[in-house]
């Protein structure tokens, strides 16, 4: 179950000397700011950042980016706690409870309630992925080419239909940027789509198509709003009361430890991760406790609930990414380009062979939760008053790093030019209420889908009976099936029902 | 109720994206017409097709092909100056470098956004701009284009 010499050589990678935790804190600083600040997602400051790892071997790009998420992760609960606004969609529940805490003057309680369940989350998560990724990858190596390209269509599915009554232009986005994934030479070494252009033989770059979608068409949305938050009364954070946050979320574990399972599990489903399981576990926590009905007026638990799911959701979305290679979201996807970055391709293969790179990973993240706590702390205040910021400052700093770092990626103009493009793409895709995590990921998973099929073609020697061999993918098939129609037919079923019962 | 305004973006996109489909599956047929090459471009390009097909007749059925969905979301031509700004700074980054298009640009920007302190304008502008082309101009391998400071 654990490799104990790769146990012992993932301890030597990272602590023979210094230099892959040079990156730990700037990492986490980051995600706290892009975390706290609503409006910037965290795979937005990934992606930005993303073109600083090319100066960083695949150990120390991992870890910056793991720093950015998981710094992310418990900024977003800062404003959501202060200001009733959620930094990003995955600490939604954490101001359930968190804003009539600080309404009631205990906001540096849950603050620190906040802190302690999301370092808490972290650890858990981390914990449950180092004892069950060898099994994982076990399972894995037996999925075949037909199951990993069922396997995509159904993450980008799963992706897509997350926005409710806008499935159907969830699944164009999502397979338009299947297709805009294949661009560029085939396996048969032909180009398509290149319009001539040789920059696409090798497909469309797609880092600064990402930074585009995710980050450049974001702000252009923002861009009319004044402040972040118009006007809010100051409230002054005391470390003193946060330490007796850190008792207080201490006092429910079993609320953690269910959080933080729901986090880990919900996490590990493609499109679905921490903006869900946050909800899922206040519900359950809800639902499960003597008095319901102190929920939404300050109860703590309501804060630990959320935080130590979405924060143990980061721990899901990576085994997905290390055993499929397949991102679950946009934060993920930005990971799954510095795999590429470093010509590195996730899966069962990669575990096996680079287990020590795979521990080294996720003991460093044990770390990281413990300069969380510190840096955290110290950052509070400042971060407690980052959405006085002016939008009309922080809009073009952001979109001029983006610039900048997509012509580090690729040398010449063609990254700026991307992101441009890209962004006008995902500033119309946002207004008129296309999946942009969806259209990204289909980018980056486009080539691997094709590959997918065209080796399950090989084996089959085109003969589609050899499908019904495969009792893997026609699961992975009617699971898709499901997610698609599922609740359609539920909602047929009942209302076929409802005239017999009548 | 709300009596729903016009909006021809929404269709123009869902045709923009079958077109780009039916352009990128006819350019593959031309490249390649075997089955290596077409094996998931052509079943996926038609199965996009036909969803959009399917999206234009469900709202053809509940009237809704030429409205903006939702609301809530904020007109495009307001945000349309600054897209054009940030195109127009991505443009110029050859000519002008990548110092001069930056100060430029976040000075028009602020300006545009309605920051009337002219010295908090220019310095930051300035600051910022020169600042981060600087920065990576020092850190990157290869050079970069500017008009100003040093490649």
């Amino acid at each position: 179950m654990i490799d104990f010499a790769a146990v012992e050589q993932a301890l030597s990678l990272l602590f023979t000397n210094f230099s892959p935790w040079m990156v730990v804190i700037p990492g986490i600083i980051i995600g706290l700011i892009f975390g706290a600040t609503p409006g910037l997602q965290i795979s937005m400051a990934m992606a930005i950042f993303l073109p600083m790892t090319l100066y960083m071997d695949f150990v120390q790009a991992m870890l910056f980016l793991t720093a950015i998420f998981t710094g992310g992760s418990f900024g977003s609960g800062i404003p959501a706690i202060l200001m009733n606004i959620p930094g990003t969609s995955s600490a939604i529940a954490t101001a359930f409870d968190g804003y009539p805490m600080a309404r009631q003057g205990r906001h540096n309680e849950a603050l620190g309630v906040a802190l302690v369940s999301s370092v808490i989350g972290v650890l858990m998560g981390y914990l449950i992925l180092f004892v069950m990724i060898q099994p994982l990858s076990m399972m894995v190596l037996r999925l075949g080419p037909s199951e990993m390209f069922v396997v995509i269509l159904w993450g980008m599915t799963l992706i897509a239909s997350l926005k409710g009554e806008q499935v159907l232009k969830g699944l164009i986005a999502g397979f338009v940027g299947l297709l805009v994934g294949t661009i560029g030479f085939n396996e048969l070494g032909m180009a398509r789509g290149t319009m001539g252009q040789t920059f696409l033989l090798d497909g469309v770059p797609v880092i600064p198509a990402m930074m585009g979608m995710f980050a450049a068409s974001e702000l252009f949305k923002l861009a009319n709003k004044g402040y972040i938050v118009e006007s809010e009364a100051s409230r002054k954070v005391r470390i003193g009361e946060i330490f007796r946050g850190f008792r207080l979320a201490l006092r429910y574990p079993k609320v953690m430890l269910r959080g933080g399972l729901l986090g880990v599990f919900v996490g590990a489903v493609p499109g679905v991760g921490s903006s869900v399981s946050n909800l899922l576990s206040y519900v359950e926590t809800q639902r499960r406790d003597e008095d319901p009905s102190s929920f939404g007026k300050g109860n703590p638990k309501g804060v630990v609930a959320s935080e130590s799911a979405n924060s143990t959701s980061e721990a899901g979305s990576m085994a997905t990414l290390l055993a499929l290679g397949i991102p679950g979201g946009g934060a993920t996807a930005v990971m799954l380009a510095a795999f590429a970055m470093h010509n590195i391709t996730g899966g069962p293969q990669f575990i096996r062979e680079q287990t020590d790179v795979v521990y080294a990973i996720i003991f460093a993240n044990f770390a990281q939760v413990f300069l969380l706590v510190i840096i955290g702390l110290l950052f509070i205040p400042l971060l407690a008053n980052i959405v006085k910021v002016p939008m009309r400052y922080l809009i073009p700093s952001v979109l001029v790093l983006a610039v900048m770092g997509s012509f580090g990626l690729t040398g010449n103009m063609t990254g700026p030019a991307t992101v441009l493009i890209f962004a006008v793409i995902g500033w119309l895709f946002r207004h008129y209420g296309y999946s942009v995590p969806a259209a990204v990921i289909g980018m980056l998973l486009g080539a691997m889908a094709e590959k997918s099929l065209l080796h399950s073609y090989q084996i089959s020697g085109g003969n589609l009976a050899y499908v019904l061999e495969r009792p893997v993918t026609l699961i992975i098939f009617a699971l898709l099936l499901v997610s698609l129609f599922g609740q359609r037919l539920m909602n047929w079923f009942r209302r076929r029902r409802q005239p017999l019962d009548a | 109720m709300y009596a729903k305004k016009r909006d021809y973006g929404d269709l123009l996109v869902l045709m923009a994206l079958a077109g780009f489909t039916l352009w990128y599956l006819m350019d593959a047929i031309r490249v390649s017409s075997a089955i290596q090459n077409l094996l998931l471009i052509l079943p996926l390009s038609l199965l996009v097709l036909g969803i959009v097909l399917l999206e234009v007749v469900l709202r053809l059925k509940q009237g809704t092909l030429l409205t903006r969905p939702g609301d809530e979301a904020e007109p495009l031509h307001r945000t349309l100056p600054v897209v054009g700004l940030f195109a127009a700074y991505v443009i110029s980054l050859e000519t002008l470098g990548f110092d001069v298009a930056t100060v430029l640009f976040i000075a028009l920007f602020l300006l545009m956004k309605g920051e009337r302190n002219w010295l908090l304008l220019i310095g930051f502008s300035l600051a910022f701009g020169f600042g981060t082309a600087f920065f990576f101009a020092y850190m990157l391998p290869y050079p970069m284009p500017m008009l100003l400071l040093e490649g």
